[in-house]
């Protein structure tokens, strides 16, 4: 009886017992990382993909099946590295939306002797996957989550970056930098803003954060308390914002508490001039699901088909990505599109610059000093806040009746980064 | 005004709550069972709204005139070929399969609508309200749903009160043996009152996905606020039902203008106090 529960935590912990255990495996060192692979896949460089396909998070994974068909064919004639023709093999595999299971199969991936681990959306999954990777030596690239969440969250001190696992996305200030210059130009009466934060992670982050920053900046946070999430009725928040006469309106809710909200706020009459919101209203589904009241809000918008981006495998501009993305599924183009096409880029590009890409070390190196123009945009790692971070600057974009798909984002303010065309003027929410 | 406005808002949500443990409290109060499948059946009624509504434009009251004997249809069924041998084998057994029914159909919402958030737009009904003054307005939503709910208890109570089927299923609820060695048929009656319950949940959920959003993992988190309001109220007491469900949004409301901290907490410790010191509820059952 003691035999298989030793072998199947051995292979969970990817522990040296484990491995001898079930015996396909190649030998572990003392630390229980990969030391190479058998010479016969040596040709195959295998990038392993985490992300949540089913779930709460499932939203952000829903482009993940078009991007690795993009990939796979933008990479099928492999590239030669180190003087040897190398293919790349994808292996995707599913959080199920929750931060413990992102944890295990991320072991999987590293004891199947991945060559490099890429994962998306929110901390709850780049920081599980991000901890496995640096934990066992592997070189990992993580994108859609706030660089602090990502970074703090994971018990890292200023200046004393991390090794092997790096990130592309932004964080509060450019939070700032996307919400302020749209407050300034509506013109509202007071410089009040209405804040819905929940008491979570994000929401708080942004108390204290944007909070912060809005003080320093003459605007008066109006916090309408930290409320948990999942609550049915926002009376008393309502009330709040409502007898503060704020005009201008920011939040950090979870999705279906903000579709509550907005709902609530048109049957209590509070409406304000301009609302920009963060963490909702990422995804069209969202807009549909809200109908007309989507109607100019305000969010942070860090790619759309608009971005002057394109693919530094085969050079798919921005348009093109989501264009074939709708033609090939059907569906509207999200945000996530773009980051995570431009995950397999990072990774694919840090391989590619290896003498060996099997030196885990080398490759790793190579993604932290990365300075790479891709679908993203401009990612340098080098110039982030902390080691291994590159800094995204999202443009304002509001919702407005689009042409195609029902709803559609239109930028309305780039001031945070120029290069994104202005395609229409900023509205007020409500007139 | 700021807390009369909390009251009104706290009493017409208690409504909805009501609305939605009224199904619970019934299936309890007949059968003793505690439906853990309850507000996974919400969801279902909300799913089906949706589906309806896109597929083919009807309108809304169409809608509820649809989904609502569906699903009562849908509760006799169950009650027959699922619950009706559960409850021969011992409380214990009918908890497990609810259970099991909960996560057979938050997985198979996942399968069919995926996990993406939907709301049921219902328009300017919806979003639309009596505005009493700026700080006191009244949402039609809520008021037509706390009607719905009061008018619904009352139907419930006249059935069981007046009518000879009503008779027939508190007397299978005091006795099934004995009922059953009168003339009733126990299991046909079970099978009534799973029916009303099931066509309860349809209404609330219905409600529901116009006020707010809702995916396929919202069930677990809504079936806690029915069984608070059934608690609260007294196990088996439809009047109590309505009473713990406002009882329930008045104390997160009122806690939200204190602090919306408290919100939720508000209503966990009335739930906790109530449990405590007046376990049978405030209006508990006639029937033990």
């Amino acid at each position: 009886m003691s035999h298989p529960p030793i072998s199947r935590r051995g292979l969970l912990k990817g522990a040296g017992l484990g491995a001898a255990a079930v015996g396909s495996l190649p030998l572990l060192d003392a630390c229980g990382g990969l030391k190479g692979s058998s010479s016969s896949s040596s040709d195959v460089l295998r990038i392993g993909y985490v992300s949540p396909q089913t779930g709460a998070l499932a939203g952000f994974a829903a482009a993940d099946n078009f991007i690795v068909k993009q990939i796979n064919q933008a990479v099928r004639n492999g590239v030669t590295i180190g003087g040897k023709k190398r293919k790349f093999e994808i292996v995707v595999k599913d959080t199920q939306s929750s931060p413990n299971r992102a944890t295990e199969v991320t072991r999987e991936l590293i004891n199947d002797g991945v060559d490099l681990i890429v994962g998306s959306s929110t901390p709850d999954t780049t920081n599980p996957v991000a901890d496995q990777c640096e934990a066992n030596g592997i070189p990992n690239v993580t994108t859609i989550a706030p660089w602090e969440a990502w970074y703090f969250g994971r018990g890292a001190k200023p200046g004393e970056g991390f090794t092997y696992t790096t990130l592309f996305f932004f964080g509060m200030e450019q939070f700032g930098d996307c919400f302020f210059p749209m407050w300034e130009r509506i013109g509202a009466s007071s410089k009040d803003v209405a804040c819905l934060w929940p008491n979570d992670t994000d929401a708080n982050a942004f108390r204290d954060g944007l909070g912060a920053m809005m003080k320093k900046t003459g605007y008066n946070p109006i916090d309408g308390g930290a409320y948990e999430d999942g609550s049915t009725d926002f009376t008393a928040q309502m009330t709040k914002f409502k007898n503060s006469d704020a005009e201008l309106f920011t939040c950090t809710p979870i999705p279906p508490d903000f579709q509550t909200f907005w709902k609530q706020a048109q049957q209590q009459g509070f409406r304000p001039k301009l609302a920009t919101v963060a963490k909702v209203m990422l995804f069209p589904t969202e807009a549909e699901a809200l109908g007309p009241l989507s109607k100019n809000i305000a969010t942070d918008i860090w790619w759309s088909p608009a971005h002057p981006y394109k693919s530094v495998l085969d050079g798919t501009t921005a348009k093109q990505l989501a264009d074939g993305y709708a033609a090939d599924t059907g569906k509207q183009w999200t945000q996530a599109l773009g980051s995570i096409y431009s995950l397999f880029e990072v990774g694919i590009q840090a391989l590619k610059g290896a003498d060996d890409p099997k030196d885990k070390d080398e490759v790793a190196k190579n993604l932290r000093e990365m300075s790479l123009s891709c679908m993203s945009g401009d990612l340098d790692f080098t110039a982030g806040p902390e080691q291994g971070i590159a800094i995204q600057h999202p443009v304002g974009g509001q919702w407005r009746e689009g042409k195609d798909f029902p709803w559609d984002v239109v930028i309305v303010d780039n001031t945070p980064n120029p290069d994104v065309p202005v395609g229409g003027d900023l509205q007020p929410t409500n007139a | 005004m700021d807390w009369l406005n909390a009251v009104v808002q706290g009493l017409l949500l208690g409504g909805l709550y009501a609305l939605f443990a009224t199904g619970l409290s019934l299936m309890f109060g007949v059968m003793r069972v505690v439906n853990l499948a309850h507000g996974d059946l919400a969801v279902v009624a909300s799913f089906l709204a949706v589906a309806i509504i896109s597929g083919t434009g009807l309108p809304l009251w169409f809608v509820l005139c649809v989904t609502t004997p569906l699903f009562a249809l849908l509760g006799y069924l169950t009650q027959r070929v699922l619950l009706q041998r559960s409850l021969s084998a011992g409380p214990m057994s009918t908890l497990v399969v609810t259970f099991g029914l909960s996560i057979v159909i938050q997985n198979v919402l996942l399968e069919v609508f995926s996990a993406d958030t939907r709301t049921l737009d219902g328009g300017s009904f919806a979003t639309g309200s009596f505005e009493i003054s700026g700080q006191l307005s009244i949402p039609y939503l809520s008021l037509a749903t706390f009607v719905l709910a009061v008018v619904v208890l009352v139907a419930i109570q006249l059935f069981l009160s007046r009518t000879g089927l009503g008779r027939m299923l508190r007397a299978s609820s005091d006795d099934p043996d004995t009922a059953t060695l009168v003339g009733a048929d126990s299991r046909h009656v079970y099978g009534i009152a799973t029916a009303i319950a099931f066509a309860t949940v349809a209404l609330a959920g219905v409600m529901m996905a116009m006020r707010s959003s809702f995916d396929p993992a919202t069930g677990p988190s809504r079936l806690l606020f029915a069984f608070e309001a059934v608690v609260i109220g007294g196990l088996g007491s439809l009047w109590g039902t309505l009473l713990g469900g406002m009882v329930l949004g008045l104390t997160q409301s009122i806690g939200a203008q204190i602090d919306p901290a408290l919100t939720i907490l508000g209503g966990h410790l009335v739930f906790l106090v109530v449990l405590a010191f007046r376990p049978q509820g405030l209006l508990p059952g006639r029937t033990a």
